[in-house]
Parts: C-alpha cells; structure tokens; sequence
C-alpha cells in the first residue's frame, strides 16, 4: 500500500520532470506546491479550527472558566468538553488534518529521495517503482549551484556556506511564527512554554536537517514553507506581528 | 506535565529524525554491492567502508583497507590486479582511487581528480590504468597514479572500460545510451556508436569475432560488429537488461530485472531458450564446469545446464545482487545485508567458509 502510493508520487514526479526540460530543482518545487494544492482543503480545516481554538482559547469566558476549575482538573475537563460542545468546536479538528498530511509529506520526500538514485542500490529501489522512465535516467540532480543528491555548501570568499540550510531555517522561523498566535490572556504558562520551544527548537531542527540531508530535501523544506506562508497570507490569516522578535518597552524599563 | 511535554516534544524529533535518515541513502545501508577478484590464493573484495584481503582456502582475513573506516567512505568496486600485481586497484565512492600494496594493504598512492563516485573497477592494461567515473569522465593514469588524459561522455560511467585487441583500443558505455572506442594513448575518439536506446550500466563484452555485446535499460541486448560499428542484432528482453552479457561458445548469457535469464545465438540473437527462476537479475552468471550460476536478489543462486537444464535453486542468506565469482573448485558470493559478507559454497553448494562482518 505505501510502495504503491511512493511509486505513484515518483511517476508524477518524473513525469512533471519530463515535461518541464529534465530538471528536478523546479519538479521538486512545482511537485511540492501541487501537493500543497490538492491537500488545500485538508490545510483549510486544519487552519479553520485552530484559528476557532485560539478564539475561544482567549475569550473571557474560557479564562473565567480555568481560573474557577484551577483546583479541579476533572472539572475542568468536562466543563472544557461542554464548551467544545456547545460552540461546535472539535478539539482535534486541527490536529486530524495535520495527521491526514503526515504521510503525505513523508511521501513526498521519500518520492523525492528515492528518484535521486545515485548508486546502484538506490536505482536497483527505483527501478521497482518506476513503469515507464528508463530513458530518463540518469536523473538530471544539478540545479543552479547544487548536487540535488548531495548535502549543499556554497563556495563564498573561500568558506563553505550551507545557503539552503540557512533558507530553510529562516522559512521555517517566519512559518512557525506567523501561524503561532500572539499571547492572549488566556494563554496558559504550559501551552506558551511548548509553543516556544517549537518555535525556537524546530526552525534550527530543519536547518540541520538541510545541513545533513540531500539538498534536494531542503529544496523541498524551502518550497513547502513558502507554500504555507503563502496559504496564510492568502486567506489572511497571517500573524506578522510575531515574526520580528518583542523589543523591551523602554518607557517601561526606565520607569523601573 | 511541562516536563512531559518537552520529552514528548524530544520523542516527536527522533521520530522525524530517524524516518528521513532512514531514506536517504546514507551510512545507515549499503549503497551499492561487493566485487569480488582472486588470484591464486587471495580473495580481495569491497563492501562498506572496507577493501578486504582474505585466504581464499579457509577465509581467513589478511588486511583490510583502510585500517579503520573513514567517514562517509565506502568501497563497492571489486578491486582489481595491476602492474604485475604488484598493485591492487581500489575504487572508493569518496571519489579517490587508491592504489593499496596486495600484500598488507598499505597505500601506494592515491588519485584526486574525479568529482564523484567510482562504481566501476577501472580496467589496467599495459597501457596503464583506465578509471571509470559517475563524473561522466574517464581517466586515464599512469602506474605511479599520474593523470594522461580524460576523456568525458555526457552522462555517469558506471561501467568498467574493456580492451579490445581487435581495435586496439578501448571502449567505454556511458549512460547518456552511447558506447565510445577510446584510443588508449592519447584519449581520441576512434568511433561512436549510434544511439543505443537507453542507458547502459555494465561494460560489455566482446567475442573473438569482433561483437560486441551490450545491455541496455531499453529492454535490449544489442549486438555491435566492430568492424561495420553498426548494430547486428538486438533482442527485447521483458524489462530493463542491467548486466553485461556472458559469450559462452556460440551463446550468449543475458538477463533482465524481472529475472528472465535467456540464452541467445551469439551470430543472430534468436531466443535459444529462458528461465524465470524467481527474483530480479542485476549481475552476470559465472560459467564454471559445464554449468551456469547467477544470483538473483531474491536471495537465491541458480544453476543450471548449459543446456538449460535446472540443477538447483539454492537459498542464499542476504540478497544477492553481485555476480558469482569462480575460485577454483570454489563459487564465491557476496550476498548484500547478510550474515556474511563472502561465502564460499563447493561446486556441490555446500558452505566451505563465510567471511562475517569484522566487529
């Protein structure tokens, strides 16, 4: 089930390669937006219901609610599901999609690795994925300055600079950030503390990710996180205020 | 509660960690297979980040190469004899030849040009050595490792150069679908093939009557006369045909990924007749005593006849994607992700020795 759902999304994309002159730089890229297209409505919901969670999660009456039940958790919990209930929100509606995508995405970058077959091992794999290619290999992996198939550095004043990881960690930062919702009153201290650590941890996780793995995995970090910032600019859900770090209030500080 | 957030959180990164590194080919599997070359009495092989001299009578290890594995260096080409052997050949996936003394391992000197893997063992005549890279370059070295001359196709070479004492000269396919005749000493072009279909992956072989017999990922097998450089015939085979075709008298071994192995009339290509024993076919067979062995990587050796004739179907430990290699009254086998990495079975298909793994 899942080799033929790999070999489905290799076909397609040897086939986008085929078509666009035999480059797999712009098959990755324009593969990762098309796949960002057709998993849109999933991307919708997931957006939906999380934008319905912040809202409700910052509203008077969900505060009001925490600070009652603070010394009862099971209370809590069942005054929490009532709400859910009542304003017709599902507390997974934001995570089911996302799981949805989960292997989707995987899919994707196994497709993408497993094209860029550089051995004999990993041609010997593709060969048991691909109906109708043959003509097509070697596949063409040099894209600007980058070995698709290769980690990337590029030469700059003698020092090996490890562009695309940079790009990706700036991506994935001003991704992160703009999805995450700006601290509300309702914000409890555990759920900002998480929200933090994913927002400083996983931008630098990607970034070595693109700093270890093929380039042509980072090109595809690249282009999915353009493609989710684009989707929240789109339908203006954007959160630009979080993407410049807080700057200290100096009225504030001096008043001290 | 944080606390277990954050192991979460740490859990959820390892996760993701380890399914991307799981597939992208680095050190965690191999990449490519081992080659095997004896002499007398050594077996030299690759496999992983090691070149290893072994006693072919009781497999007993003589050296490795390098002594102690170098990052991100890997070895598949099967070494090869030089100078007398006075010099083993070792081409690594680092990009760099090595010349290693065949008696205790030790590093003669070592070539730096290529850009990219060595898949192929080079070819070394009396011209000199002939290294093939998936740089798309040939190059040619003197026995003290110096460059003469580079010759480059538009696509990798993962097959070996072969010399052709006909043509006095040497030919290389390339997978850009063409096979070039190389002038050994300078590096010209003497001749270009027509378009051959499809990449080819294997050096091909020539009979004493000036064919030259090739595999192409096209479905063919296609026949070259020498002296005319044009096709004399070509066969469709059920799927892509990887390895390189074996002359046997008037026959001709082939195979095909699907695990079709068919023997084919040297002079016209007709089918003589084909097995389908099971399992995809990437090597050539070894013909040894009047019988044929080939490897398929459903982990299986197969002989039969020459005749065709189905002697056994032998379950092998690992999968076998490397060629057998005849060793005397001894078949040696490299099986890929297996207990041993060389086995090697009497005629009878009886384990003789297994070289396992060095911790």
């Amino acid at each position: 089930m899942w080799d033929a759902f790999i070999s489905l999304m290799i076909n397609v994309m040897l086939f986008i390669y085929n078509l666009i002159g035999q480059n797999f730089g712009w098959a990755i890229i324009i593969f990762t937006v098309l796949v960002r297209l057709v998993t849109y409505p999933l991307t919708a919901k997931q957006m939906k219901s999380s934008k319905a969670m912040q809202d409700l999660q910052s509203s008077k009456e969900w505060n009001d609610m925490q600070a009652k039940y603070k010394n009862d958790k099971e209370g809590l919990a069942q005054k929490q599901m009532e709400i859910y209930k009542e304003k017709g929100i599902s507390p997974f509606g934001s995570c089911l999609p996302l799981l949805v995508q989960f292997p989707v995405i995987i899919g994707l970058y196994q497709a993408i690795i497993r094209t860029l077959a550089v051995t004999p091992i990993q041609l010997v794999n593709l060969s048991k994925h691909i109906t109708d290619g043959a003509n097509l290999i070697p596949i063409n992996s040099q894209f600007w300055w980058m070995e698709l198939s290769e980690p990337e550095r590029l030469p700059i004043l003698g020092v090996a600079v490890p562009v695309l990881a940079i790009l990706v960690l700036i991506t994935s930062y001003i991704q992160t950030k703009m999805v995450t919702p700006t601290g509300g009153a309702g914000d409890n201290a555990q759920g900002a503390q998480m929200t933090q650590a994913m927002t400083l941890y996983m931008p630098f996780f990607m970034g070595y990710l693109a700093m270890t793995f093929a380039s042509g995995l980072a090109l595809y970090f690249i282009a999915t996180n353009l493609a989710t910032i684009a989707q929240y600019v789109i339908t203006g859900q954007a959160n630009f205020k979080n993407i410049l770090p807080k700057l200290p209030n100096f009225s504030q500080l001096g008043k001290k | 509660m944080i606390k277990n957030k954050k192991i979460l959180f740490i859990i959820i990164l390892a996760v993701v960690a380890l399914t991307l590194g799981a597939c992208t080919g680095r050190r965690v599997v191999a990449t490519g297979w081992s080659g095997i070359t004896v002499n007398e009495e050594t077996v030299y092989f690759s496999y992983g980040p090691h070149a290893y001299a072994l006693n072919l009578k009781n497999g007993a290890q003589q050296w490795q190469f390098p002594a102690e594995p170098i990052n991100s260096v890997d070895f598949y080409a099967a070494p090869v004899l030089a100078d007398e052997n006075s010099q083993l050949l070792v081409a690594g996936y680092d990009s760099v030849l090595y010349s290693v003394n065949p008696v205790n391992g030790s590093e003669n000197w070592s070539f730096l040009a290529a850009e990219n893997r060595y898949v192929a063992p080079p070819l070394a005549t009396e011209d000199g050595i002939f290294a093939a890279n998936s740089d798309n370059s040939l190059y040619a070295l003197d026995y003290d490792g110096l460059l003469q001359w580079e010759f480059e196709t538009e696509d990798p070479l993962w097959a070996s150069p072969i010399w052709s004492e006909n043509c006095g000269c040497i030919y290389q396919v390339s997978m850009d679908h063409y096979l070039y005749a190389i002038n050994p000493e300078n590096g010209k072009l003497v001749w270009k093939s027509e378009d051959l279909g499809g990449p080819i992956v294997n050096n091909p072989s020539i009979s004493e009557d000036g064919l030259i017999l090739l595999a192409t990922f096209n479905n063919e097998v296609i026949a070259l006369d020498e002296e005319s450089q044009q096709v004399e015939w070509r066969f469709q085979t059920s799927d892509w045909a990887w390895a390189t075709p074996v002359i046997d008298g008037d026959q001709v071994y082939a195979s095909d990924i699907s695990g079709t192995f068919y023997t084919l009339d040297l002079h016209s290509g007709e089918l003589l007749w084909q097995v389908q024993p099971g399992g995809g076919i990437y090597s050539s067979p070894l013909v040894q005593d009047g019988m044929v062995y080939f490897s398929t990587d459903t982990s299986s050796l197969v002989v039969i006849s020459q005749e065709g004739v189905l002697q056994r179907n032998q379950p092998v430990d690992g999968k076998l994607y490397a060629s057998p290699v005849g060793a005397g009254d001894k078949v040696l086998l490299a099986p890929s992700e297996a207990e041993y990495f060389l086995v090697a079975l009497s005629e009878s298909g009886v384990q003789v020795w297994g070289y396992p793994p060095p911790k």
